[in-house]
């Protein structure tokens, strides 16, 4: 059967499987920014703590995702079966790049410039808020952008602990050697990170036009 | 392959190390060598292993492993394709999942059958059998079967409707997996199964995050996390005969390989499959010294 006779069949359960796939992104990288920003700027704040910390965040990048399933099962609230076990393991895969480069763009932060802002009795507050972020944030962008990119093709392993997703297509047609199976799931996760990229990007151009 | 390993030839320019490296990795029979794989699971691992040493205890070819390939149809394309020679199957498996028949119960016929249809559609022989019989088997927790009074799976249909179920892609898409099983015994969950991998399988069913899963016979794990195999009173899931599967080719280029692999033929009992399993799955003992110490008791 060819790709888009099967699109054509299966066109409600594909987009079904978009739809969760977006989801799991979307929540995904939204929770890993929520805590990965702040645990950056604090990072700027506490030097001491950035290699334990950037560290830690290296170390769960090379956890293989089936074994970071097998520990969260049995953990209450975040673990189980099903789409918060997918979503956990998708938030500590997209930490790294976040804090990171949240770090990075602060720190890179002419000194100079920031002395300028002290000179003027500018409080840390205001030091972060109306210097440190706005010329800090294209390279924290930079960041978010990777994250989303690499959650795109992540999210296809949330199929193994039943959270759905257009992995389901890909573990279905490696169970059978199906192989109109496996590029009906991995095709449109290929586009939708290409489209995330070419978002991120657009965003990331226009503020550095801004900032000129 | 001989069409493989032309394309090669042709980009010999990358230099002879990339050459010699990527003909290592093409991995098919030609001069003193063979190639044993396996499926994704630790049975497969082992009868692999014991393949594997036994060959290379009993005859002067060189063993190359490639073991715990992608399931079924991972290691039947690759077998047909010459990338291994031999891999340990499952008379039930190849009839059902390979052969595309509809499952029957009786063992003869599905041996008789796959031995022809194996040797005319793919070349592929199949050696004597090892001995026992690794059938799908649908697991419950232990506490939950003693609740229920759970004995037979025909005594599932009853709990099923306030029960969640678990199972691996495999058994979810197969000819002989889930939606015959439904069928035949009547099962209606509380929700569709959830779709899962199917290692992660035993875990949520230990942990309590399901009910029901479909594991193997076999599995060391049955007896570690306290879980009972129900009976296949109606006869559902067809016989499942583990036995080497050999590319005819390479028994022609070695026949010695056939007196070799025929030594193992009954010797490997369901009990002593089970417990082999269990050492290698609960108590994590190595595969390797597991096979080692298995033929230097049973096949002296």
């Amino acid at each position: 059967m060819s790709l888009v006779a099967f699109y054509g069949r299966n066109a409600q359960e594909v987009l079904g499987l978009v739809g969760q796939h977006l989801y799991l992104v979307a929540l995904s990288t939204g929770i890993a920014i929520v805590i990965g920003v702040p645990l950056g700027i604090w990072l700027t704040r506490r030097p001491a703590w950035r290699g334990p910390v950037l560290g830690l965040a290296n170390v769960f990048q090379t956890v293989p995702s089936l074994a970071l399933f097998g520990f969260l099962i049995p953990l209450p609230f975040i673990g189980g079966i099903g789409a918060t076990t997918a979503i956990v393991a998708l938030v500590v895969y997209a930490l790294l790049p976040i804090v990171r480069n949240t770090y990075v763009g602060i720190a890179g932060v002419d000194p100079a410039v920031r002395e300028a802002g002290r000179g003027m009795g500018m409080t840390d507050w205001q030091l972060l808020t109306l210097v440190e972020l706005p010329l800090g944030f294209g390279v924290l962008l930079a960041g978010v952008r990777v994250a989303t990119v690499v959650s795109v093709g992540t999210a296809t392993i949330a199929a193994a602990i039943g959270a759905g997703g257009l992995g389901v297509y890909i573990f279905r047609g490696v169970a059978m050697v199906n192989d109109t199976l496996i590029l009906a799931g991995a095709l449109p996760a290929a586009l939708m990170a290409l489209a995330a990229d070419g978002l991120l990007g657009l965003a990331e151009r226009r503020l550095a036009w801004r900032a000129r | 392959m001989a069409r493989a390993l032309t394309a090669l030839r042709g980009r010999a320019r990358w230099g002879s190390p990339w050459f010699a490296a990527a003909v290592l990795a093409t991995g098919c029979a030609h001069g003193d060598r063979v190639v044993v794989g396996s499926k994704n699971f630790t049975e497969s691992d082992l009868l692999g292993e014991i393949v594997a040493q036994q060959i290379e205890r009993r005859t002067a070819l060189r063993v190359e492993r490639r073991f715990h390939l992608g399931g079924t149809f991972v290691c039947h394309a690759a077998i047909t394709a010459g990338q291994i020679d031999l891999y340990p199957e499952y008379s039930g498996t190849a009839y059902t999942a390979v052969l595309q028949h509809v499952a029957i119960a009786d063992p003869a016929q599905v041996r008789r059958r796959v031995i022809a249809e194996y040797l005319e559609r793919f070349q592929l022989r199949w050696l004597g059998p090892f001995g026992f019989d690794n059938t799908f088997a649908i697991l419950v927790r232990r506490a939950d079967a003693e609740r229920h009074a759970l004995r037979r799976l025909s005594d599932l249909a009853a709990v099923a409707p306030h029960w969640r179920a678990g199972f691996g892609y495999e058994f979810l898409e197969r000819a002989d997996g889930f939606a015959g099983l439904a069928e035949r015994y009547g099962l209606h969950f509380a929700a569709p199964p959830t779709a899962m991998d199917l290692g992660l399988t035993y875990r949520a069913l230990a942990d309590g995050r399901v009910d029901v899963i479909a594991g193997n016979s076999t599995d060391g794990q049955i007896a570690a996390l306290e879980l009972v195999a129900l009976e296949d009173d109606r006869h559902y899931f067809p016989p499942y005969e583990a036995a080497p599967v050999l590319r005819a080719q390479t028994l022609l280029a070695h026949p010695e390989l056939g007196a070799a692999l025929a030594s193992l033929e009954g010797k490997i009992t369901a009990a002593e499959m089970r417990r082999l399993n269990a050492l290698a799955d609960v108590e994590h003992r190595d595969i390797v010294d597991l096979a080692r110490a298995w033929l230097r008791e049973h096949v002296p």
